[in-house]
């Protein structure tokens, strides 16, 4: 069973190397020297038993492990700009009191694009999204109805509509790379915790 | 020591003019939001005044950094064919590019189409400044590189000298940027994650 499992994956993987060599055929010549130059790990890191496929993070998104992504963009009202940069400004660009509560976020960026017109809202999490849009929604939701409220047609977070608001602005990562997958933010916390004590401890004994 | 009372009141003074221009930003906004602003301010200003949130800077060249942890944004422009290059690339690695750890400093990647394939999105979370970063990735992973960013308009190749320039041209700094471990690089992760591995391994021996 395990054997040909492996052996169709092998044959997939060889089917998609093909594919991927007709491709490059038409690339840029630096482009198609470089495939040459991995194509051999690339096959080995794709037939590899303990490579981690990206899933689904649930509704819409992607992940890996226990690490999701969310990839946003929203067309701003006018004036929005101004008023989302004057919030962050206030905050040293650092908007740290609202998404230290939520608890699962690992990272969050506010990026003004296209002549200040929309923002890309990208942020790195723990776990489901549902549960993920839920955290946001209980923990701070007077925070985000601050910083969306400039999103066009937002309908504010207590809103039945804001998830398929969400759902219709979010655009799904195709690739996403996490170094520690099975790192969430609370683990990490108690392994900073633990390193302290263990620090304290080795101090102790060599004091 | 003195220094940091001299320039208390002045810091104060900076945080209430910003909470005016803030209100002053809000005055046309809608009502939810002022309503929300005004939820938000006293815990806003607190914190702000108590200086617990660290404060962002430049990651060097380009780009915004919180404590050790650093951010890029890229958009580019795909060449022709760019898209399904890469597409399939990214569809064979099942959408992990596990090459990434090659990249000692990288915390998260990710790979996003927009725009009806017209135009790429590339965001990445890394360790310390933007310089010995993009250093790392033309060292570390070179024909990587050059394997996506042939798929954009005008990619001069990792190993040219114009190479900073271009991502320099399509990288947008962020304008807010929060980490929540911003003292915690990718090494020193590692390191954490061995501590509590022989930590665990130690009160089991005790325990047995």
């Amino acid at each position: 069973m395990a054997t040909t499992m492996a052996a169709d994956k092998k044959a997939s993987v060889e089917e998609k190397i093909q594919e991927l060599r007709d491709l490059y055929a038409d690339a840029p010549p630096l482009g198609k020297k470089a495939l040459e130059n991995v194509i051999r790990e690339l096959q080995s890191d794709a037939a590899s038993p303990t490579a981690r496929p990206m899933e689904s993070a649930g509704r819409v998104g992607s992940r890996v492990g226990k690490v999701s992504e969310l990839t946003l963009i929203v067309p701003l009202l006018p004036g929005g700009a101004k008023r989302l940069r004057a919030f962050l400004r206030l905050l040293h660009g650092n908007p740290q009191a609202g998404a230290d509560r939520v608890g699962t976020l690992h990272d969050m960026r506010f990026v003004f694009l296209d002549n200040d017109t929309k923002l890309l809202f990208a942020t790195a999490y723990d776990g489901d999204w549902d549960a993920y849009i839920d955290d946001f929604a209980t923990k701070i939701p007077d925070y985000l109805d601050l910083m969306d409220t400039d999103w066009e047609g937002w309908p504010g977070i207590r809103s039945p509509q804001v998830k398929d608001y969400l759902v219709k602005h979010q655009v799904t990562a195709e690739g996403w790379y996490v170094a520690n997958p099975d790192l969430t933010v609370q683990e990490a916390r108690r392994l900073q915790r633990l390193g302290k004590a263990v620090d304290e401890f080795l101090d102790k004994l060599n004091g | 020591m003195a220094t940091a009372t001299a320039s208390r009141p002045k810091q104060d003074l900076t945080v209430e003019e910003k909470v005016k221009q803030l209100r002053e930003a809000f005055r046309n906004a809608p009502e939810m939001a002022r309503v929300a602003l005004e939820n938000a301010l006293p815990t806003l200003k607190s914190l702000v005044m108590e200086a617990q949130s660290e404060q962002t800077e430049s990651a060097g060249r380009i780009g915004v950094r919180l404590g050790k942890v650093s951010e890029l944004t890229v958009i580019a422009p795909f060449a022709a064919g760019g898209a399904e290059r890469l597409r399939t690339v990214l569809q064979l690695l099942n959408g992990n590019f596990s090459a990434g750890k090659k990249v000692g400093t990288l915390h998260d990647m990710r790979f996003v189409f927009l725009d009806n394939d017209t135009r790429f999105l590339f965001a990445t979370a890394f360790d310390g400044e933007w310089d010995p970063y993009i250093d790392d990735f033309a060292t570390q992973m070179p024909d990587e590189m050059d394997v996506i960013f042939s798929a954009f308009e005008g990619w001069p190749g990792i190993h040219n000298p114009k190479v900073k320039d271009w991502i320099v041209k399509h990288q947008i700094p962020a304008d807010g940027w929060y980490v929540a471990h911003p003292d915690l690089s990718v090494a020193q992760t590692g390191r954490l994650k061995r501590i509590g591995k022989a930590v665990d391994e130690f009160l089991d021996k005790l325990n047995a």
